[in-house]
């Protein structure tokens, strides 16, 4: 089975590590007044051991319907996986008991959220939602699950963990918090992490802690992170590498120096263009901020052919008539897009 | 807590200030002289004897006098005599609100338990027939009206099927009383139960305590249930006050001796001293209940307490 998923693996051939999770065509539906729309539509991507790879898109993208899909934390009944599979270690998610997911939750695959303050409990002390999991997945008496808890407050640097058991969310601060998140994720060890938009509502000062804190995590326990985020500037401080993705597909994949340095898809080169860089004038075109024209189409009025064809400088006929498939463009570097070497050419 | 305890209660003694003002104007309210009123059903009573009554009222003295010997007295804990029986007010009410008060409490119970589980799952369950069937069945039993539900309780589990009895005082007595008023009360506490709770579960945190890979039973009662209770206690509060209102009129339709029946009797009579003394025991009861509401508010709400 290793063997049929390293054909399908993109990134470096020289990464033979091994490979932790696998989200095969997966796709999402979501029921609404308005019909059936596919939030995730056919995506698939291997993590491997130790790697960080981030998720880029705008809102409705579909990256943080992709990430509650491999969760099992779809909201019930208006979103359920119409087709594809998750594999964590080769198990199929999909095919496991709601029992013997739950016990996956937290131990194989644990997940933060972007805000951390409405995303822990408001009316339990901290202490009592940290010690729960650690009871619940390493079979800890009280008194142990409050060590480990302390413990995983020192190693987020949460001034004096002992004190600050008996507190309650709204006692913490924003980057506090988002430590806190943290520090129950990891507090069983889990293989991966997953991080939806971890640092979307703190203070820059505080967004580059929280990275630097991951990083540092993935370096000593040897997890795996998938970063979930909008933010161009994020998944160049910690990804290793990046998949770009729009309405619901992945438009580009690759390692976070290639795709950064030669973007293949005008999607990715817009979100680019977004981005400030510091005295480095031209690297994506131009010192001045550029954004995407329009607006992300809704997902059940997608124009024919390419998704992005609407808001691309570059589309042609084809792109509005034809869907370009996603290909490898450069060796470990994929994109559907119709002119990415015509992209390239631009881009140089 | 303590500057808003004190608040709170300089809030009551207002509130309760007020209440005397209003009750002791109450008998003024009535069109016509009160004091005719009162004896107009007794047979034989001369005016000479009404004007000592109005002197023993001071009917006769200016409003403000009136109601500041009213307050007086009220203050040391004089609420008057009744008009026929002459017994104190005060001795009569005290001897008849626990009565009351342990129904209302044993409707609260009823209505808790009901309330809190028919909600709960119709939440959880929300949008299935089962929510559609317990959320019928809830707006029935809010548009139920207390004294027929009691008539047609009275009517199968008292008189046709005989399992108790139908009018008294004591516990087997208390059954069908409590019921009627708990059932309607159930309806209303269900309701927002479920509206709270569907609420809840949208929540972020009960996302990560899934996320966390916790027991479904621990997530809906550690942390939804948890966090949904703060408004549903709050209500339940104000429903026990309702539930003495309401108990005014079960306590009649069963025959339970507390002050509700004792005040529907004391309207007939038209004694005033006991319908004032009445409602401002009423009044006092509903102010110290949402006083307490008030504390378990803060101590459920962890965010309210800092």
């Amino acid at each position: 089975m290793t063997d049929t998923i390293l054909q399908t693996a993109p990134g470096k051939t020289s990464d033979t590590a091994e490979i932790v999770l696998s989200v095969q065509n997966l796709s999402t539906e979501f029921h609404s007044k308005k019909g059936i729309v596919r939030a995730v539509d056919g995506m698939s991507f291997d993590l491997r051991k130790r790697e960080i790879l981030a998720i880029v898109g705008e809102s409705g993208s579909g990256k943080s319907v992709t990430s509650l899909s491999i969760m099992g934390l779809l909201p019930h009944p208006a979103g359920r996986i119409a087709d594809g599979r998750v594999l964590f270690e080769g198990r199929d998610l999909g095919q496991l008991s709601d029992r013997d997911m739950r016990k996956i939750r937290g131990t194989g695959l644990a997940m933060i959220f972007q805000e951390p303050l409405t995303s822990l409990n408001p009316v339990l002390p901290i202490g009592r939602q940290m010690t729960e999991g650690i009871m619940q997945h390493l079979g800890l008496g009280l008194a142990e699950a409050r060590e480990r808890a302390i413990e995983m407050m020192r190693s987020v640097s949460i001034p004096a963990p002992e004190a600050r058991l008996k507190d309650f969310p709204h006692q913490y601060s924003g980057g506090m918090l988002q430590r806190i998140m943290i520090a129950i994720a990891m507090s069983c060890d889990p293989r991966i992490l997953i991080a939806d938009e971890p640092t979307t509502a703190l203070d820059v000062t505080i967004q580059a802690q929280i990275l630097d804190l991951m990083r540092t995590l993935r370096d000593r326990t040897g997890a795996s992170i998938v970063l979930i985020t909008h933010d161009m500037g994020v998944v160049a401080e910690l990804a290793d590498r990046v998949i770009v993705m729009y309405c619901g597909r992945k438009v580009e994949e690759g390692l976070v120096e290639k795709v950064f340095h030669r973007p293949r898809h005008p999607y990715t080169l817009g979100l680019l263009g977004s981005l400030p860089i510091l005295g480095q004038a031209g690297a994506v075109g131009d010192t001045e901020l550029t954004e995407i024209p329009g607006v992300v189409p809704s997902l059940d009025a997608l124009p024919p052919g390419c998704r992005f064809s609407e808001r691309c400088g570059f589309a042609t006929d084809r792109c509005r008539a034809e869907d370009p498939p996603f290909e490898e463009a450069a060796p470990g570097h994929f994109t559907a897009c119709w002119h990415s070497d015509q992209l390239e050419r631009a881009a140089r | 807590m303590a500057r808003f305890l004190v608040h709170r209660l300089f809030a009551a003694v207002l509130t309760i200030f007020v209440t005397t003002i209003a009750v002791s104007m109450l008998i003024h309210l009535v069109p016509g002289d009160p004091v005719q009123i009162m004896y107009a059903q007794s047979q034989g009573t001369t005016p000479e004897e009404l004007d000592a009554v109005r002197e023993r009222l001071g009917l006769d003295r200016p409003l403000v006098e009136q109601y500041i010997s009213y307050l007086g007295r009220t203050l040391r804990g004089d609420l008057g005599v009744t008009i026929r029986g002459e017994q104190p007010v005060l001795e009569l009410l005290l001897a008849r609100l626990p009565n009351t008060l342990i129904l209302a409490a044993s409707a609260l119970f009823i209505a808790s338990i009901i309330g809190l589980s028919f909600g709960f799952v119709a939440a959880y369950k929300r949008g299935t027939w089962l929510d559609t069937t317990l959320m019928t069945t809830a707006i029935l039993g809010v548009s139920m009206p207390h004294f027929w539900l009691g008539l047609i309780l009275l009517f199968y589990f008292a008189v046709q099927l005989g399992w108790f009895p139908v009018a008294g005082s004591g516990f087997p007595n208390l059954v069908l009383p409590a019921m009627t008023l708990g059932l309607t009360n159930a309806a209303i506490i269900a309701r927002l139960t479920r509206s709270s709770m569907i609420d809840i579960f949208d929540q972020d945190f009960v996302r990560t305590a899934h996320a966390k890979g916790l027991p479904k039973a621990v997530v809906l009662y550690r942390h939804a249930l948890r966090a949904g209770l703060v408004p549903i206690v709050t209500m339940m509060g104000l429903q026990f006050t309702y539930m003495m209102g309401g108990a005014i009129v079960v306590e009649n339709v069963f025959g339970w001796n507390g002050v509700g029946r004792m005040a529907i009797q004391a309207i007939f009579q038209r004694d005033y001293p006991l319908i004032q003394g009445f409602i401002l025991m009423f009044a006092i009861v509903v102010v110290l209940v949402s006083i307490m509401m008030d504390v378990v508010y803060v101590l459920l709400d962890p965010r309210i307490r800092h």
